[in-house]
């Protein structure tokens, strides 16, 4: 089963779909090619770029591909000497297990040559891809998702805490809404497919989305999308002119309203979806992983809560500070 | 930002606010700082729905004999001009001041802009500088005690008669009618099974003979909701809003606003009871904080998206169905924080403060029901925007 093609969800718009096109044709480097998204990549605080760049991401949910993207785009609030190729250098993403304390990841691609890997406090290392580990990780979602084996303590720093400290803050930000906007193409794909599934599906002699019940689980599907994409679209318009922390709003609202939709679409598939011959468990599963990174949507939820009482610092994005969102 | 047209210095002769929304926030809030006296009156908590109409009609008043009140509304209209986003950022800074709600003035963003662009000239080019002055205000005659959520069902006839129309019926949850000089009233001047397509929208003086209010004390303790009986009410032919017969399209086109825009005002003022009661909170229920915030910010994005496009003259269409969901949503998020941050409005003494947050908790409650029941806006999402059939 191939992922269907959400009709008209809000924002779409012709690169989107030149997006949604080129990540189901080809590989994730040739998409990045044909899309021209290395030309656009420096280009980010050009409003209009800086909408194709994260579009990206967002097909990539829909069509359950992936590239390095991510670990680029990460990698570029970075200052990394050298004059490198497309594809040479990516972020890792790094987070706390449980049982091991803290894993080094990177999503999506291998670079060519070097990973970052940056830690609070320290500064960032440049490590050769060539004298690390990859232990990849075997979940669905179709998502390239490797474990990095590397002695940190070893690896010299190549970004001192000075510059890697502002750095880390805008890599986050930039991830967290690249990140968002993956959730959100999953959320919407298998929105689409049980959509056409409760068309086809008959019980009771009808098809199952003429009864309410399954119809409003999916308005409210659909509604939590609409959400997601209309905060998503702001965060990218806005970006640095946005409110403090306001990526992590978008995070914590694209995990929770994904992870909902992805529960309530499944609902309405029934048993099938449940199979792993279904590809609602690709889209489902890559939610949970992107929700896990960069903060979970819970986490950021009482983060964000905790800081509003404690600081009283207004998250609200003031009818002034609209403005920019028109002037593009 | 997209353009405004027609800039022109407010009456103090300040810079024009008009190009510039910054501008005009910052003079906005410049002025607000050492406001009128009817604003510190405005932020007390008021229980009295009475008392809370009467002190925002003196605000209106003030705000509108200082130019602000009078911004984003056509200038041949007796406005200064500019878009509904003047509007919107007024609202805001107010919120932020501390002004606890629109209370009846709600109805600027619900009935207003259908009266603007719909409504018959000579008369809204009176009524709307004395609505936004607070002298003159507005009540909604949709709902019927056999049509709520199917309107099209409405039964209240209007019979032509000699220089206008006769009405007889009865409608039921009419906000603030008895407040109201004037009600815009959906009544049916085609066949009893023409449905939509035989209703005219009338302005109806709620002074005529004939008119009988009859206040509804509601669940929560407050009383801005009526039933008005018509009993041979005579209305001029002069004040038909849109087309005879074509009631409809004004329906829809006030439920837009009241699905779409009008979410931006009232959002504004969640927020505000949001922050006004951080200090209640502890470390516990922080999620449940956070939460309520994910979903204000959700009715910022969607509903700013539906000002825009008011200000642009495209129909928000289905858009501001999830706009409406968004919004019953946030707020009931924000009072169920109130609520386990503080249970005093469930089993407490019911001071002034503490009357209001109950009051706000119990609405919220019903937020799902008002303006189109939370079923048929996921009904409208099903079809329009997912294409079920």
């Amino acid at each position: 089963m191939t992922a269907g093609t959400p009709r008209s969800f809000e924002g779409d718009d012709e690169f989107l779909a030149a997006a949604c096109a080129a990540a189901s044709r080809s590989s994730g480097a040739d998409a990045l090619e044909t899309l021209g998204w290395w030309d656009l990549l420096p280009e980010l605080d050009d409003p209009d770029a800086r909408a194709a760049v994260f579009a990206v991401f967002r097909a990539q949910g829909r069509s359950l591909t992936g590239s390095i993207a991510l670990g680029a785009l990460m990698a570029h609030p970075y200052p990394v000497p050298g004059d490198r190729q497309p594809g040479s250098v990516a972020a890792a993403v790094t987070r706390r297990s449980l049982r091991r304390g803290t894993v080094v990841l990177v999503v999506g691609d291998v670079p060519s040559e070097l990973l970052l890997v940056d830690r609070p406090g320290v500064g960032a290392s440049l490590v050769p891809v060539a004298d690390v580990d990859l232990l990849r990780v075997e979940i669905p979602g179709r998502l390239a998702l490797h474990e990095v084996v590397v002695d940190l303590d070893a690896a010299p720093i190549s970004v001192p805490e000075v510059d890697a400290a502002p750095a880390r803050r805008r890599s986050h930000a930039l991830g967290r809404m690249a990140m968002s906007l993956e959730m959100l193409g999953a959320a919407e794909a298998t929105l689409a497919l049980a959509v056409e599934h409760v068309q086809a599906r008959e019980q009771f002699g009808k098809p199952i989305g003429s009864f309410q019940a399954i119809r409003h689980l999916l308005a409210w599907a659909r509604t939590d999308c609409a959400a997601v994409e209309a905060v998503a679209r702001h965060a990218v318009a806005l970006d640095r002119v946005a409110p403090t922390g306001f990526d992590e709003i978008l995070k914590a609202l694209a995990g929770r309203n994904a992870r909902r939709a992805c529960e309530r679409t499944l609902q309405s598939f029934g048993g099938v979806g449940f199979t792993a011959e279904h590809d609602h468990h690709h889209f489902h599963s890559r939610v949970l992983a992107l929700d896990s990174l960069l903060g979970t949507s819970s986490e950021l939820t009482r983060e964000l809560g905790a800081r509003l009482r404690t600081s009283g610092s207004d998250p609200a994005i003031a009818a002034g500070v609209l403005v920019p969102v028109d002037a593009r | 930002m997209s353009s405004i047209e027609g800039g022109r210095s407010d009456p103090d002769g300040r810079a024009d606010p008009l190009h510039d929304l910054r501008t005009f926030v910052d003079e906005l809030e410049a002025w607000l700082v050492t406001g009128p006296a009817t604003l510190d009156a405005a932020r007390a908590p008021i229980p009295s729905f009475a008392e809370r109409v009467e002190v925002m009609s003196r605000l209106m008043a003030d705000l509108h004999d200082a130019g602000w009140a009078r911004y984003g509304w056509p200038e041949s209209l007796g406005g200064l001009g500019g878009t509904i986003v003047h509007r919107a950022a007024m609202w805001d800074a107010l919120a932020r001041r501390g002004v606890a709600g629109m209370a009846l003035f709600e109805h600027l963003e619900v009935l207003a802009p259908t009266l603007v662009a719909l409504g018959p000239r000579d008369f809204v080019v009176r009524a709307l500088p004395a609505f936004l002055s607070g002298r003159e205000l507005w009540a909604q005659g949709f709902s019927e005690p056999e049509a709520g959520s199917d309107l099209a069902s409405l039964r209240t006839r209007a019979v032509a008669a000699d220089g206008g129309f006769i009405v007889n019926g009865r409608k039921i949850w009419t906000s603030w009618a008895r407040y109201a000089t004037w009600c815009l009233l959906l009544t049916r001047t085609g066949t009893p099974e023409s449905r939509h397509r035989g209703l005219t929208a009338l302005i109806v003086d709620l002074r005529s003979r004939g008119v009988e209010v009859t206040t509804i004390v509601q669940a929560n303790g407050t009383d801005e909701l009526a039933e008005v009986v018509f009993d041979d009410v005579f209305v001029p032919a002069d004040r038909i809003v849109g087309q005879l017969d074509g009631g409809w399209a004004v329906a829809m086109h006030i439920l837009s606003s009241e699905r779409g825009t009008f979410a931006w005002f009232r959002h504004c003022f969640l927020y505000q009871h949001l922050r006004e009661h951080l200090d209640h909170g502890d470390a516990g229920n922080d999620f449940g904080l956070g939460g309520a915030l994910l979903d204000l910010v959700a009715v910022t994005a969607t509903s700013h998206d539906g000002l825009r496009s008011h200000e642009a003259g495209v129909p928000l269409g289905p858009r501001a169905t999830f706009t409406k969901l968004l919004l019953c949503a946030a707020e009931q998020a924000v009072n169920d924080w109130i609520l386990d941050a503080d249970a005093d409005l469930a089993v407490g003494v019911q001071d002034a403060a503490t009357a209001m947050r109950r009051q706000e908790y119990l609405f919220s409650r019903i937020v799902t029901v008002y303006g189109g029941s939370q079923q048929m806006q996921l009904e409208t999402i099903a079809k329009q925007a997912l294409g079920l059939p």
